[in-house]
């Protein structure tokens, strides 16, 4: 089986792979402070991504018991990555929230959230 | 109580997270009650951690399953020789600051925001501690995130330009490590289906000869996002400004513990999951060597051109981690309690010293290393503790420093490499070129017309006091490390069977 075939069959991994570059790069080289913000977003979306494409089955149903015996050939989904996903998105949005409000101190000191406008008022200092 | 202890291990880490969120309530009803109430939590803390030191010395390990579920399905908590060591380090060194901060927090942090500082604090404390015993994958990188914030957190207590600048760039970049970090958390989740670190152990060594490259991005993400939050050398990026920027109790916890619970953490997962042979066939024992030899170097050398003393003992911190490195990275017995024992070492002396800078700058607000000249006789205390862990810094004997340096010379030698004996040597030359000045300025560089007498210095009880404890500490396991040293090696043997 050629590469490419390989890559089409289990493309959720290929994007969450690209997706976790996009954020380090975005994260890293942008200027504006809300985009750095939004990388480490995208950051954590790709990781939450490849972790939910891992516990899919094709054709699986939520992993819930309806009485004592299971239907044969019927297919769960793995329902652990979901709760680490879960709580992953809770420790995303406090990072998120934490980071936002030193931004608006960061506003109030300097009256802009451009990282290299903000160095540039250090350097005068 | 220990009965109750020894049955639920994780009670600790609740007990101080309970201490944490009590705090606003004493700060509405009394705020200078907050340091004194958060000191005994800390005090029962360390009494409990130090129950768990004794059982882990006499070869026993208490292992706990959360919320009754056994360990593949639920969340094991482990307290071995290691976790209970660095147990005993994390609550005896944040006991002490929180005595410290008692009298000094005052003058750094806003009024209304004392009893939140203690909050945040305690928390940061209780993170620490839940990683030091976890055992479960995805349980550490919660901890992981909450030390990370919190850590953040008490650099922005400040409330100046300066800390909040560095505030953001630490959150930027630690945000960006525990990325990496739950990356590789992910994919040996992926390869393994399992998050208990016994059970990913048993499972990858069956399978790990299918995903050669997988391994490879594995260890090396665990190695990019632990180097981003311990500050590894080129990954150091953060620290300098963080650490000097914060106020004195702050950059002393983050100095002093912060750094090296994840040092905690990389060890637990490098060698409880994938073992020393491994890292030794591919290699990324020796990117560790590498990584903390250039620590060791660069970090003594930028230490060097530094003038503010609060940035000069950052850059130090840089320096010193890359000894930790070294320890883990010899991989021998001996090599490895070095390096963890270091852990201890360095804590101590670090809070001595940020503490003494932060002392000074109470007494005097003078803030620049060249502007000590004969500081020696006006606050004896302060800078008598500071001469005293700035020697133990530079490795002579008879301070802590040089137990650890020792030890570590003699792994380099029992792991082939003689190399880097040369290196310590070195780089303890290089520590005495910036600590020295320091305090020879202090007692000998002094005005001919004033009158050479000592007086003693103006600060509070509770300051003085705590650079006095940490001072005969340094001191006393200098001449006698015999109890952290035992622990120290029982705890490199679970990591090298």
């Amino acid at each position: 089986m050629s590469i490419f075939a390989k890559i089409m069959q289990n493309y959720p991994y290929f994007v969450a792979i690209v997706l976790f570059c996009i954020g380090i790069y975005t994260t890293l080289s942008q200027t504006s402070l809300m985009k750095k913000i939004i990388g480490i977003n995208i950051i954590s979306n790709a990781i939450f991504l490849l972790l939910i494409a891992a516990a899919n089955i094709r054709g699986g149903t939520s992993p819930i018991m309806h009485g004592d015996h299971i239907p044969k050939g019927l297919l769960f989904v793995n329902p652990l990555p979901a709760a680490l996903v879960l709580t992953g998105i809770v420790v995303s949005l406090s990072v998120t929230a934490f980071a936002l409000s030193i931004v608006i101190r960061m506003y109030e000191y300097y009256g802009t959230i451009e990282s290299n406008e903000i160095l540039e008022i250090r350097s005068w200092e | 109580m220990f009965a109750f202890l020894e049955m639920h291990p994780p009670a600790l880490v609740i007990f101080v997270l309970m201490g944490a969120f009590i705090m606003p309530t004493i700060s509405h009803f009394k705020r200078s009650l907050c340091g004194p109430a958060s000191c005994v939590f800390m005090a029962v803390a360390l009494a409990c951690s130090f129950h768990f030191a004794l059982i882990a010395e006499g070869g026993a390990t208490i292992s706990y399953a959360a919320g009754g579920w056994l360990a593949p399905w639920g969340i094991e908590v482990v307290i071995d020789s290691f976790s209970a060591f660095i147990l005993v380090v994390i609550s005896f060194i944040s006991l002490l600051i929180l005595f410290y901060s008692t009298t000094s927090l005052q003058t750094e942090v806003a009024h209304n925001a004392i009893g939140w500082y203690y909050t945040i604090f305690l928390l940061l404390v209780a993170a620490m501690m839940g990683m030091a015993t976890t055992h479960d994958l995805f349980n550490m990188y919660v901890f992981i995130e909450v030390t990370g914030i919190s850590a953040c957190a008490l650099v922005l207590a400040k409330n100046t330009k300066m800390a909040t600048d560095a505030a953001f760039k630490y959150l930027l970049l630690a945000t960006v490590g525990s990325g990496f970090v739950l990356f590789g958390i992910a994919l040996l989740y992926l390869i393994t289906g399992n998050l208990n670190i016994t059970f990913v152990a048993e499972e990858f060594s069956k399978v790990y000869t299918q995903y050669p490259f997988l391994i490879w991005t594995v260890l090396s993400f665990f190695l990019v996002g632990f180097g981003i939050k311990s500050a590894l050398f080129p990954l150091h990026l953060w620290l300098p400004d963080a650490h000097s920027s914060a106020p004195t109790t702050s950059s002393a916890i983050l100095s002093g513990l912060v750094v090296k619970a994840y040092i905690v953490a990389l060890i637990k997962f490098y060698y409880l999951i994938f073992g020393f042979d491994l890292l030794n066939q591919i290699y990324i024992r020796h990117l560790i060597l590498v990584m903390a030899a250039s620590a060791i170097l660069f970090g003594s050398m930028f230490a060097f051109a530094q003038l503010d003393i609060k940035r000069r003992l950052a850059y130090s911190s840089v320096a010193q981690i890359g000894y930790i490195f070294l320890g883990i990275g010899l991989g021998g017995a001996t090599g490895m309690a070095a390096g963890i024992l270091h852990i201890f070492n360095h804590a101590v002396m670090k809070a001595c010293l940020f503490l003494a800078a932060g002392a000074i700058y109470y007494q005097t607000g003078k803030k620049q290393v060249n502007k000590l000249q004969g500081l020696g006789y006006e606050m004896p205390i302060t800078i008598g503790a500071f001469s005293i862990a700035a020697l133990s810094m530079i490795g002579l004997p008879l301070f802590s420093g040089f137990i650890s340096k020792w030890y570590l010379a003699q792994g380099s030698i029992e792991a082939g490499m003689p190399l880097f004996v040369g290196l310590i040597i070195l780089s303890g030359l290089l520590n005495a070129s910036y600590f020295l000045p320091i305090i020879w300025q202090a007692f000998f560089d002094v005005d001919q017309h004033k009158p050479k007498t000592f007086t003693l210095d103006a600060i509070p009880f509770s300051m003085a006091s705590t650079l006095v404890i940490l001072a005969l500490t340094v001191i006393y396991f200098g001449l006698n490390p015999h109890f952290p040293l035992s622990l120290a090696q029982q705890a490199a043997k679970i990591f090298l069977p």
